[in-house]
């Protein structure tokens, strides 16, 4: 029933795609939260034209599917004259849907500071800017981060869609097997044998760190169900 | 080339039967998908067997650990392997509604976490058991709880339906791409059918409030 051959034989091809993921996914990821953040802001901000930005771009992006994303990015920038290869049209896609979650749950976490804490920056002659850098976001990083995980594993399984513009990531790599070797059980299991492997492990990395962060926090006199909010909140797909 | 809105009208009527099916697949897979988690709630909390609750667990493990779009595919190429073969559609439902039921499965784990154990034991001094337990006590009460993560839940099924426009289920984007495809004007199309998918998820991310309000009346 099942042919073992298939395995040993396409191991290392499949094994290539799933660097090609790797690499995708950490790209994005490296874009998006900057971008993330600085939508987070721009959401926050008293201009009404950039928080009108920032809100529609945060809105569009979290309220539609991914893979029509991913087209229209493969077909409109090549419209306005910006010709990419399929792998960066996906990881500015991927960092573009990704960015979109990120600023909702950095928003989140900086909601989640008592609003003394600002104030008190502020009182002290602290600029906006420098209140933010140095007082409210260092403190929202232990808030933010199993989120910040949760969208992670997210963005591992969305980047499964690129392979619909021919990004030779891992499922289009399991694709092309599979039209090579008519076997789509084989070839499918060890995808997303793949694909949870690689989400197990940074899950169960990060329940590591997070336990060790929440053993600090105790500490700080951060208010508990918020916390709670924002952890039910990073639940995705 | 220039951005030519009379192609989004073109399109449009085409475009909407398509978001017609997409609905009509969401709907379906939830319903489905709602039914079976309910189902392997109540089993889960009546047997507590080591065995079953272990393989929910890896059941639900699997599939939040791996793409829906490598589900649809296990489901789509590798049961006609063991014989059984699926038009694009069902095949489609029944990818929905296996990815969506471990969501809804963890959504009715926290709802049921919310209903007092003294439910249970007051239903249990009563002689209420069984059906009557569960229909009248215990699931109005898990489900409205749940409300919010549920509308939550069918948006990204909504989303998801998407996806199956790979096994070339005629829903809304594979309509769009038969247009484009045909006239050569994807940025518009594509645009249009952007447009619409933000339409539908906003307005169901929207009606949980609506949603919420309505069922708390109903309760007090």
């Amino acid at each position: 029933m099942l042919e073992y051959q298939i395995f040993f034989d396409y191991f290392p091809m499949i094994l290539l795609g799933f660097w090609l993921t790797l690499k995708i996914v950490v790209c994005a990821i490296a874009l998006g939260i900057p971008l993330g953040l600085i939508l987070a802001l721009g959401r926050r901000s008293n201009f009404i034209l950039i928080s009108f930005f920032a809100t529609s771009f945060i809105e569009l992006f979290r309220n539609t599917p991914f893979i029509i994303q991913v087209f229209l990015f493969y077909y409109v920038l090549p419209f306005y004259g910006l010709r990419l290869s399929a792998e960066y049209v996906g990881i500015l896609a991927l960092a573009a849907f990704g960015s979109a979650y990120f600023a909702e749950i950095i928003r989140a976490g900086i909601d989640a500071i008592p609003k003394g804490q600002l104030e008190s920056a502020r009182a002290i002659g602290m600029t906006d800017w420098q209140s933010m850098k140095n007082i409210i976001l260092p403190q929202t990083v232990s808030i933010v981060l199993p989120p910040l995980t949760n969208q992670t594993l997210t963005l591992i399984k969305e980047s499964a869609i690129l392979s619909t513009i021919t990004v030779h990531e891992l499922t289009m790599t399991g694709l092309m097997v599979q039209g090579e070797t008519f076997r789509p059980f084989e070839v499918f299991i060890m995808v997303a044998l793949l694909y949870w492997a690689l989400n197990e492990t940074i899950a169960s990395i990060m329940r590591r760190i997070e336990k060790r962060y929440s053993r600090n926090r105790k500490q700080n006199k951060i208010v508990r169900s918020n916390i709670d909010i924002i952890k039910s909140s990073g639940f995705s797909r | 080339m220039k951005f030519d809105i009379s192609y989004i009208f073109d399109a449009l009527p085409r475009l909407l039967e398509g978001a017609l099916i997409t609905l009509q697949v969401a709907i379906l897979g939830f319903c489905f998908s709602i039914i079976l988690a309910t189902l392997i709630t109540i089993a889960k909390t009546s047997f507590n067997s080591r065995i079953f609750n272990g393989f929910i667990a890896f059941y639900i493990s699997f599939i939040r650990g791996t793409p829906l779009l490598v589900q649809i595919f296990l489901i789509y190429y590798v049961l006609p392997v063991f014989g059984l073969n699926l038009a694009p559609f069902p095949a489609g439902i029944l990818a929905i509604t296996l990815n969506s039921a471990a969501f809804v499965i963890e959504i009715l784990r926290g709802g049921l976490a919310s209903v007092p154990k003294g439910q249970f034991e007051a239903a249990k001094s009563l002689g209420i058991s069984g059906y009557a337990l569960w229909w009248k006590i215990i699931l109005p009460q898990t489900f409205i709880t749940s409300i919010p993560p549920l509308v939550n839940e069918f948006t990204m099924v909504l989303k998801a339906t998407a996806l199956l426009s790979v096994i070339t289920v005629v829903e809304l984007m594979r309509v769009s791409q038969q247009i484009y495809s045909a006239n050569y004007h994807p940025v518009e199309v594509l645009s249009a059918t952007f447009i619409i998918y933000f339409l539908m998820c906003f307005v169901v991310s929207r009606s949980s409030v609506f949603l919420e309000q309505r069922f708390k009346v109903k309760r007090a």
